[in-house]
């Protein structure tokens, strides 16, 4: 479902992230993890369309996110690290704005919105103004928003920011759905026990090249999990 | 400690500057500077030409330079409290500040200090070809220059205490979290004082020329207690080659460090408590529309308007640009054109030439304002719009439409309306009307693409973006396409009802045929460029 063919990109004469190649099927929750400045938010802004990278090829679905990118982008979901948006509309009416945006037809949109409120728990301030939501409501409208439109592929960087605890147990609960349908979730994030109790397979980016993709049973004979691998790598 | 809070900004700035940035503005400077030139011999001439007015033509110099600093004091004072508003309690860096160790009487100082320098910098950068104008008319020494630069500083630092002050007894006024009605009861104060000021100054009967002249000397704006009257007499001696008053550059620097002082107590007294009401929370914004579902193509459309009722910062400017069109149509209500009639058989075509001049100059600025501005107000959320299947060409042309009908609503109505106060109809009144819409339209398009080519996603203020670099120089494009327009039409009237030029000519042909493609120019390049860069530039968000 996503292929990321020797992927290249530089920022002034320095790579960012360099010759990165990798394939993630569909259903399959895949992890990125890296220390700072490795490379994880330049791979995803790329697989968006935010970013074009230099070299390689990026394909979502069937198609090349360069050359087709409305058709790419009308199967993906994304979930920023940042969470800039709209902030004088209500939480509804950037749903409704979203959906639209994406095509989704009228009455579809509405039962999926309701849905989706209530899934993610803020339903109760969907007519409020985006300006007095806190971080973790934000991060909850993000999901809401990135998945409105039944995506195939859903791009997340730092999945569990701002979140309390619930938040977590809820998000995490969404995630393993979501792929049990056939999502493809492609997530980077610092949160290695999450990643390790998450992910189908992690791969571990540093000074932006991959260095090692591990999946969940690779990792779990690994002495010190996750984490030791990480420190090790990063090292 | 100001100095150490100012430094980031500065720094920032700094970091900012590299070559290929300023190779990239620097066509923006020649414009800016093109402009300030031709800023400069429009007033010497008109200047030159008011001198030269038997009797009343020293008085009516003088009078003109009072009048000048009256407007600048209305204006500079309007633009202090919005800005101040916007400064004190709309910025980001705000919170930043709170949470640290520093005295709340230096993030008070640092306010200040931004609010004059953004408020003031736009009159601070146009108006020394006024001055220069003025000082080489009447042959000025060197003194007349030390004395006006240094008496305007004090001029603006007076403007800017009081328009503070303003800000900070607004927000106190009103409740809790309601900026919108503090700019709304702003906004009423504005028209009802410009209505009464209007209404007591002029005089009834304006239908002689010498009436209309009277009219101008009489206009009330040398009251003592005025700051442009302190300022008029403290320049005007030096004009003359006689003393300055030292009076009145007294009188100007003791209220400058008042109207300071004032509003750093006003500021130590309100602020604080200023912040904590204004901190948005809970907020519902209504039901209004609730279950309106917008098609695709009208969702971009339909999520900006709701988006500009609701910021006060986009529509504060609203009315600045209300009481412009105000005075705008009072003056043209108020022209004599009987009186004037009589001076030259095409004076009428003249006036709707100079209207439509002027309009086009209005439409410069508003576009600037609303069109330039359209692509930037999607802010850092531009990520939403670059990550879903939107095609730009169909972003641009939604941000176009949203702000083309209503600017071209605006400013078609202005020539009409301002056509018909001066009894204008037939051929003239559909001509004017229609040149007038294809310049709204092609200056939308020009706004729109240069907005693109140019966007400033990250902003403090909407209104920043306007009156940036990039704002400027669309605004001085603009309104060359407007001038070239007008100037060939004018041309072609020329040829047909002056040199009564009859059928076909090749001349009027070609000036027919150069507006056409100077407009589809205008309007199709920049939004074809604007579409190019906001598709190729990834990094643009």
């Amino acid at each position: 479902m996503i292929t990321l063919d020797s992927i290249s990109k530089s920022f002034g004469g320095t790579y960012a992230v360099k010759d990165i190649s990798l394939a993630v099927g569909n259903g399959e929750i895949f992890g990125l993890v890296g220390p700072n400045g490795a490379g994880k938010t330049t791979t995803i802004r790329m697989m968006t369309g935010l970013l074009r990278p230099d070299e390689g090829k990026i394909i979502i679905g069937a198609y090349d996110i360069v050359a087709e990118p409305i058709k790419a982008k009308s199967i993906l979901g994304y979930v920023p690290d940042k969470s800039f948006l709209y902030e004088k509309l209500t939480a509804r009416e950037f749903l409704a704005f979203i959906s639209s945006i994406y095509n989704v037809e009228k009455s579809e949109a509405l039962t999926r919105m309701e849905r989706l409120l209530e899934l993610f728990g803020i339903k109760d301030i969907e007519d409020e103004l985006v300006e007095s939501f806190s971080q973790g409501m934000r991060q909850r409208l993000l999901f809401t928003a990135a998945l409105i439109h039944n995506p195939a592929v859903l791009l997340i960087d730092e999945p569990f920011m701002g979140l309390d605890p619930f938040g977590v147990r809820m998000l995490k609960g969404v995630i393993r759905d979501l792929s049990s349908r056939g999502i493809t979730i492609f997530l980077a994030t610092h949160s290695l026990h999450i990643a390790e109790e998450l992910c189908n397979r992690v791969g571990f980016i540093n000074k932006g090249s991959l260095v090692a993709i591990k999946n969940s049973e690779e990792i779990k004979n690994i002495e010190g999990g996750l984490e030791g691998l990480f420190l090790r790598m990063g090292s | 400690m100001l100095t150490l809070l100012i430094k980031p900004k500065i720094l920032s700035v700094k970091n900012s500057v590299n070559t290929r940035i300023v190779m990239r503005r620097l066509p923006f400077v020649a414009i800016g500077a093109g402009f300030w030139i031709l800023f400069y011999i429009g007033t010497y001439k008109v200047l030159d030409y008011v001198r030269g007015i038997e009797f009343f033509g020293e008085m009516l110099s003088g009078k003109l330079f009072s009048m000048t600093f009256f407007s600048l004091l209305g204006f500079l004072i309007l633009s202090n409290i919005i800005t101040a508003i916007s400064s004190f309690y709309l910025s980001r860096d705000i919170p930043f500040f709170l949470s640290k160790p520093i005295e709340m009487r230096d993030i008070i100082r640092l306010k200040s200090f931004e609010t004059i320098l953004n408020s003031s910098w736009m009159v601070m950068s146009f108006i020394p070809p006024v001055f220069i104008a003025y000082g080489v008319s009447y042959n000025a020494p060197l003194n007349y220059y030390i004395t006006v630069f240094a008496a305007f500083m004090m001029f603006i630092l007076i403007t800017a205490g009081l328009g503070i002050i303003i800000a900070h007894i607004l927000t106190r006024l009103f409740p809790a979290k309601r900026s919108r009605d503090i700019l709304l009861g702003l906004g009423i104060i504005l028209f009802l004082a410009l209505y009464f000021i209007l209404k007591s100054v002029v005089p009834h009967d304006i239908s002689k020329p010498e009436d209309f002249v009277d009219s101008i000397i009489r206009f009330k704006t040398d009251s003592f207690l005025l700051p442009s009257y302190w300022i008029t007499e403290a320049i005007s001696p030096l004009l003359k080659n006689q003393k300055s008053d030292i009076f009145y550059l007294l009188i100007l620097f003791s209220n400058s460090a008042f109207f300071l002082l004032l509003s750093a107590i006003t500021g130590n007294k309100l602020y604080r408590s200023n912040i904590e009401r204004i901190q948005p929370s809970g907020k519902s914004a209504g039901k209004f529309l609730r279950s309106f579902y917008p098609e695709r193509n009208m969702a971009l459309i339909y999520k900006d308007t709701k988006i500009f009722f609701r910021d006060t910062g986009q529509w504060s400017q609203v009315f600045i640009i209300g009481a412009l069109i105000m005075v705008y149509i009072y003056n043209f209500k108020s022209i004599p054109m009987d009186a004037i009639a009589g001076l030259s058989p095409f004076i009428r075509e003249l006036m709707v030439l100079i209207n439509m001049v002027l309009a086009g100059m209005v439409l410069s600025a508003v576009a600037a304002r609303f069109l330039y501005t359209s692509v930037s107000l999607e802010g850092e959320a531009f990520w939403v719009i670059r990550t879903a299947p939107v095609d730009m060409s169909g972003f641009l042309w939604s941000k176009l439409l949203y702000a083309c009908i209503p600017v071209s609503l605006l400013i078609v109505f202005l020539v009409f309306v301002t056509n018909l106060a001066m009894n204008v109809s037939g051929i003239l009144m559909s001509t004017s009307v229609a040149t007038t819409l294809m310049l709204c339209i092609s200056v939308s398009g020009l706004g729109t693409g240069f907005g693109a080519i140019y966007p400033k996603f990250k902003y403090e203020n909407i209104a920043s973006v306007s009156m940036s670099l990039g704002g400027m120089a669309f605004m001085l494009i603009a309104f060359s396409v407007v001038i070239v327009t007008l100037s060939l039409e004018a041309w072609i009237f020329y040829l047909h009802r002056i040199k009564l030029v009859s059928g076909f000519s090749w001349q009027s042909t070609l000036c027919a045929v150069l507006i056409l493609l100077i407009n589809t120019v205008a309007f199709y390049l920049p939004m074809r460029i604007g579409q190019r860069r906001l598709q190729e530039n990834s990094g643009v968000i």
